[in-house]
């Protein structure tokens, strides 16, 4: 029997999403539904006086306004409990997409129109907007810190400063990288109801369900057994739906009311009512050998955490981590600090810090080695971290380590040639206008897989082999809280455990995500399913493999056969956090690799990039199906295309100004370069389920710097801010005019 | 959203409608710029009328020298006409740029120039065009420069009660002519224009005897770079008066700074850039 | 209230609407058809993209009132899972649908352009659905797939 690991087997759910008969969480109804509709906090900062609902309660349908009294408690948060439900009054509201109430009605049409006639009364107070002002700042965004810095993080190893001095190459820049709205297709919706055994249950798009429910248990004090998440279709995730959004205020509105209540937010209210990727500031400073050997690296991060913590911590964790890239370093100086502002909450996006890290080193490699006059491809490989070879924390990267083989392998494809050890670009033909530059851009990049700095990341899969009269397996069914946001975990899963099963796949389903029947499968986050699910689901079907062998010896008669395994990340490679006194740790258990070359031309007069063509290799240890690993290449090239040109959320006085997709520009068909190249490198991990790590967020991290460094190669300029609209770089290209 | 939508089934019918409604009427035509403004509060109109029922009205033919181009043809409609691509292929590039092929299946460039906006492409090609506007009242109907159609940003002189716009008409482009249209913006597609230039030139006997030069959106209303145009006319056309002419519509633009869409310093060169450009394609100077 | 007749999906239907409604709410919320998604309501993302008498149109900002007498396709009148169409087929085939949000619309916006012209070349192919944001796919594979389909609704290969 062919093993279904490794092909292009048919997505498990393709055939209803063609079709239109998947359901995303806003095609539920429930016959007698409420519906909510939030109050949304009128400035990023403002003491709340008085709330005056009595023009909304006397619309006819109208059966609630809930305002923070009614919450039982006000706090939650991913991390940090510091977020509210609803803004008390007498609070502060802190960005936003703060709630302040919400109305509960009928009707859709009368819970707007209620919601319209709600008289909030503000002190309207001056947001904090500035991260790097708001860092040593004595005015609080949260009154009840001693500072905006939420926290401080650094790694100091060896003698940096010295190690700088004596380099023969120093090479200095400060890198921004924007804030990003994760704009999936659909916008959030939920359907809260109590279900046959009493429970609020809530249809809703989460990564997360089980700690949606740790959460949600807190706020209306109840036990976590009286909650309930099924995750149908989710129309896109990218991080966004790691902290819950509108999960605390239809669960409220159902507890408290004992009906279905169903919400629905507009884009408008998407944009407004999540958070973002952290925008960052990077001043790096490195130092070599002029043979190009890597030396010193010292570096100082800011990142604004926005209004709440939410994963800022982590986020700059990663982005600390992986801020001297692949690449060996003996000596390392860097500190990061994430600071809170009334702008939108800095929270997971794809890349997770290690996104915008990836810019500022890559850019910085490239400078070295343009100064250097090596080749950049053969001054990255001098440096590329390899199996056992020490990375910026101090520890060893372990076996499997894939980022020389991305590189080689997208290098080759895009011309490079090598001799004995030397690497040579290929010539590029100028394009015949004048005014057009075409050039060629590297970069290599990595990132964790699986959560880190000794979290105890687990994934628990539950397997029901159903077996023939002649006890043969007849089917499988798993059952796993592993969250589908189109990656297709669902689908590799069911190839996992195909082959680990030996049954063609046809006949193992992976059931549906509902917390009452789905273990706790751990985030959609870190790209961390295909491994820690992919383990999960391998050695629980080993074991229930196992307990067939036992009942059929004893011939009990048994039909079905459950087993469950959870998988602890930590169990083949132990993590720690950062040490107190140098930061030096053993964050990671696993590692994607990935590299792309960029051909792009730039229009001198206008600034305009074209992205002519992209080769892109990334390592994700097996192919569990090359079909969906070429999607997510795709998707990442596309979503590392609108960071690098043409992604920006744009606050003003901490209010957004791009709040509609007519205002934030995602990339469309024909803003794709016209020719893309996919290398699936299969440099396999051992620990992973068949060598597999992880590939979700991979594909994304490498695009934008490449961009950027063929920019330089077209134009001799580097730009260090995203995105490089059209006029960024105008203004870069032209020295003496007046800069942004 | 409004309280009764009614559908014309002519011209006379759809401008009855509207007297009865007193001022609470507006005409409705694709509806993609009028239901956005409805939904955020912009659109006074309780009552509609729909024109696209009008029979005919969506006709693209030729009359006497003049392409005229009915109030409900669409952009798509337009871009894809074979009379719109031989005779004003620039009107049929600008139409093919805006939004995207749905917008395009449903908008209509007479509702492009009625909502007034400086940036609207087929509005700007039709100023290049020295295009005409038939406006239509109870008392009869007239043809107007579409310039006397604009009084400032989204606001267009035509009593939104009483009048409508039955056509849109300009002169054919001979064999004398060029033509072109040029659009710089954030994205490929689905994106308004950071600027956009639109140029008819003609040349005599290796004279510029016409030359209209049409911008936004540098100025409240799409722009007539006048001064530019005046020093082209009468002399042979050359790269160097190409760009001193292009230098001119730079400096007579005035566009404001967008926090979205570019600073004015940037939207200025820009200016000089894509006249350049339009300029040079449209007089077939590239070598 | 008001009575709206058209056909959708090949059948004749009646829904009472208000003057203001448009058409997507029509369709999902009075007619049942949840295929029709509705991703940001100003007509800036193609996912509720609908055939109204073969031509692509954005349902979330269509007045409902427009498509009196019309012929509406939505994804529904299709295919099904067991039926699948040309194109659905072909997109199954080229995995041309991770979270599956824009997929009825770019399917549909498929359909009208295959419709409209039956060999497009891949710049057409992607001008066609240009209209269409997908955050998930990169769009190569769903070119692939109105390519493929295309090839086969022309007699190519089977």
């Amino acid at each position: 029997m062919t093993s279904a690991v490794g092909r292009p087997v048919q997505r498990s759910d393709i055939a209803a999403k063609v079709t239109g008969q998947s359901c995303f969480p806003q095609d539920y109804s429930s016959k007698d539904q409420l519906y909510a509709k939030v109050v949304w906090a009128a400035h990023p900062r403002a003491r709340v006086l008085h709330i005056d609902a009595s023009r909304a309660s006397g619309v006819p349908g109208v059966m609630r306004v809930l305002t923070a009294a009614d919450v039982p408690v006000n706090e939650y948060g991913i991390m940090t409990f510091d977020q509210p439900v609803l803004v008390p009054v007498g609070g502060e509201t802190h960005w936003t997409g703060d709630r302040v109430a919400l109305v509960v009605a009928e009707t859709e049409a009368a819970a707007s129109r209620a919601r319209d006639l709600i008289d909030v009364e503000y002190e309207v107070l001056q947001p904090i907007i500035d991260p790097a002002a708001a860092k040593g700042a004595p005015d609080l965004v949260h009154a009840d810190r001693d500072s905006n810095v939420i926290q401080h993080l650094f790694v100091h190893r060896g003698e940096t400063e010295a190690a700088l001095a004596q380099a023969d190459l120093v090479v200095e820049a400060t890198y921004h990288t924007q804030c990003v709205e994760h704009a999936y297709l659909q916008p959030e919706a939920c359907l809260g109801y109590i279900d046959d055994e009493g429970r609020v249950a809530l249809v809703v798009a989460t990564q997360w369900p089980h700690d949606d429910i740790r959460q949600l248990a807190h706020i209306l004090d109840v036990g976590e057994r009286q909650l309930r998440i099924i995750v149908p279709a989710v129309g896109g995730a990218f991080g966004g739906r790691e902290d819950m959004s509108l999960q605390p205020l239809v669960a409220l509105a159902v507890h408290l009311l004992r009906r279905p209540v169903k919400m629905v937010w507009t884009r408008e209210e998407s944009i407004r009512g999540h958070g973002k990727r952290h925008p960052f500031s990077i001043r790096l400073k490195t130092g070599c050998t002029s043979d190009g050997r890597l030396l010193a690296i010292e570096a100082e991060c800011v990142s604004d955490a926005g209004a709440y913590e939410s994963t800022s911590v982590v986020v700059l964790s990663d982005a600390l981590s992986f801020i001297g890239g692949p690449y060996h370093y003996p000596s390392c100086k860097v500190d990061g600090y994430t600071v809170y502002t009334n702008n939108a909450p800095g929270m997971a996006m794809r890349g997770f810090g290690a996104a915008q890290a990836a810019v500022a080193y890559e850019l910085q490699m490239d400078r070295m080695a343009r100064a250097l006059r090596i080749d950049p491809v053969e001054f990255r490989l001098r440096n590329i971290l390899t199996d056992h070879a020490v990375r910026l924390t101090g520890n060893r990267m372990p076996e499997g380590t894939g980022a020389r083989e991305c590189l080689v392998a997208a290098a080759q494809a895009a011309g490079w040639s090598e001799c004995e050890g030397h690497w040579l670009a290929p010539e590029i033909t100028q394009p015949a206008l004048a005014e057009r530059r075409r050039g060629l851009g590297v970069a290599c990049t990595y990132k964790n897989v699986g959560y880190s700095f000794g979290f105890d990341d687990k994934s628990t899969a539950r397997v029901c082999l159903h077996l023939e009269p002649s006890g043969q397996i007849a089917r499988a069914t798993v059952y796993l809280a592993a969250v589908e946001v189109g990656q297709g975990v669902t689908t590799a899963l069911a190839q996992i455990a195909a082959d680990a099963l030996s049954l063609p796949v046809e006949r193992v389903k992976v059931a549906e995500v509902d917390t009452a029947t789905s273990p706790d499968a751990g985030s959609c986050s870190a790209s961390r399913h295909t491994y820690m699910s992919g383990n999960a689901v391998y050695l629980a079907c080993q074991k229930a493999l196992r307990e067939r062998v036992q009942a059929l010896r004893g011939e009990t008669g048994e039909q079905t056969i459950e087993a469950s395994y959870t998988y602890r990340g930590k169990s083949r490679r132990p993590t720690t956090d950062w040490d107190p006194v140098t930061g030096e740790c053993s964050p990671h258990f696993s590692y994607g690799y990935g590299a792309q070359v960029a051909l792009i031309d730039v229009d001198t007069e206008t600034g305009e990039i074209e992205l002519l063509k992209v080769w892109s290799a990334n390592n994700a240890g097996k192919v569990i199906n090359p079909a969906t690993v070429y999607g997510q290449s795709a998707g990442g090239l596309a979503m590392g295309l609108g960071y690098a040109l043409m992604e920006e959320v744009v606050h003003e006085a901490g209010q957004l100004r791009t709040r509609r997709l007519s205002e934030y520009y995602v990339p469309t068909a024909l803003d794709m370069p016209r020719e893309f190249v996919d290398i699936q490198i299969e440099v396999p991990d051992p620990s992973g389920p068949f060598g597999a790590t992880g590939i979700g967020e991979i594909p994304l991290l490498s695009t934008a710097p490449a961009v950027l460094n063929a920019l330089a190669d077209a134009t001799g300029t580097y730009l260090d801010t995203l995105p490089a609209t059209p006029e960024r770089v105008w203004h870069a290209l032209s020295p003496g005019r007046h800069a942004l | 959203m409004w309280d009764a939508y009614l559908v014309a089934s002519t011209v006379e019918d759809a401008l009855g409608k509207l007297a009865q409604l007193g001022d609470s009427g507006r005409l409705i035509a694709g509806g993609t710029d009028l239901v956005l403004q409805a939904q955020r509060g912009e659109c006074p109109a309780r009552a509609v009328v729909d024109l696209t029922r009008i029979p005919g009205l969506s006709e693209i033919r030729e009359q006497d020298g003049y392409v005229v181009i009915g109030a409900a043809a669409t952009h798509a409609e337009i871009a894809a006409s074979p009379l719109v691509r031989t005779w004003a292929p620039l009107l049929a590039q600008a139409c093919a740029s805006i939004g995207g092929p749905q917008i395009r299946n449903v908008g209509t460039l007479a509702g492009n120039v009625v909502n007034a906006l400086p940036a609207a492409d087929g509005a700007v090609a039709l100023f290049a065009l020295n295009a005409q506007v038939e406006i239509a009242t109870l008392s009869g109907q007239a043809w107007v420069p579409i310039a006397e159609l604009y009084r400032g940003v989204g606001e267009c002189t035509l009593d939104p009660c009483a009048e409508m716009v039955t056509a849109i008409r300009f002169h054919s482009l001979d064999a004398y002519a060029g033509c072109a249209f040029q659009r710089l913006a954030r994205r490929r597609v689905l994106a308004l224009p950071i600027v956009n230039a639109a140029v008819v030139v003609r040349v005599d006997e290796g004279t510029v005897s016409d030359a209209r030069i049409a911008v936004g959106p540098v100025a409240p209303t799409p722009f007539r770079a006048a001064a530019a145009e005046r020093v082209l006319i009468g002399s042979a056309p050359t790269a160097a008066l190409v760009a001193q002419a292009a230098k001119l519509a730079a400096r007579d633009a005035q566009p404001r700074s967008s926090l979205l869409r570019g600073t004015a310093t940037y939207r200025t060169a820009m200016v000089e850039v894509l006249v350049r450009r339009a300029l040079t394609t449209s007089l077939d100077l590239n070598g | 209230m008001a009575q709206l007749s058209f056909v959708l999906n090949g059948c004749p239907v009646c829904a009472s609407i208000e003057p203001g409604d448009l058409l997507a709410d029509v369709l999902r919320d009075q007619l049942g058809m949840i295929g029709v998604k509705v991703g940001c309501g100003e007509g800036e993302c193609g996912a509720c993209t609908v055939l109204i008498d073969g031509k692509a149109v954005l349902s979330c900002i269509y007045p409902a009132p427009k498509v009196a007498g019309c012929a509406v396709t939505t994804i529904e009148g299709l295919g099904t899972s067991d039926q699948l169409d040309v194109i659905q087929q072909a997109f199954v085939e080229c995995c041309a649908s991770q979270c599956g949000y824009c997929t009825p619309g770019i399917v549909l916006a498929a359909k009208a352009l295959l419709d409209a012209n039956p060999q497009p070349t891949r710049e057409q192919i992607m001008v066609g659905i240009s209209g269409n944001l997908c955050r998930c796919t990169g769009y190569y594979q769903i070119v692939d797939a109105i390519a493929l389909a295309a090839e086969r609704l022309t007699g190519g290969e089977p």
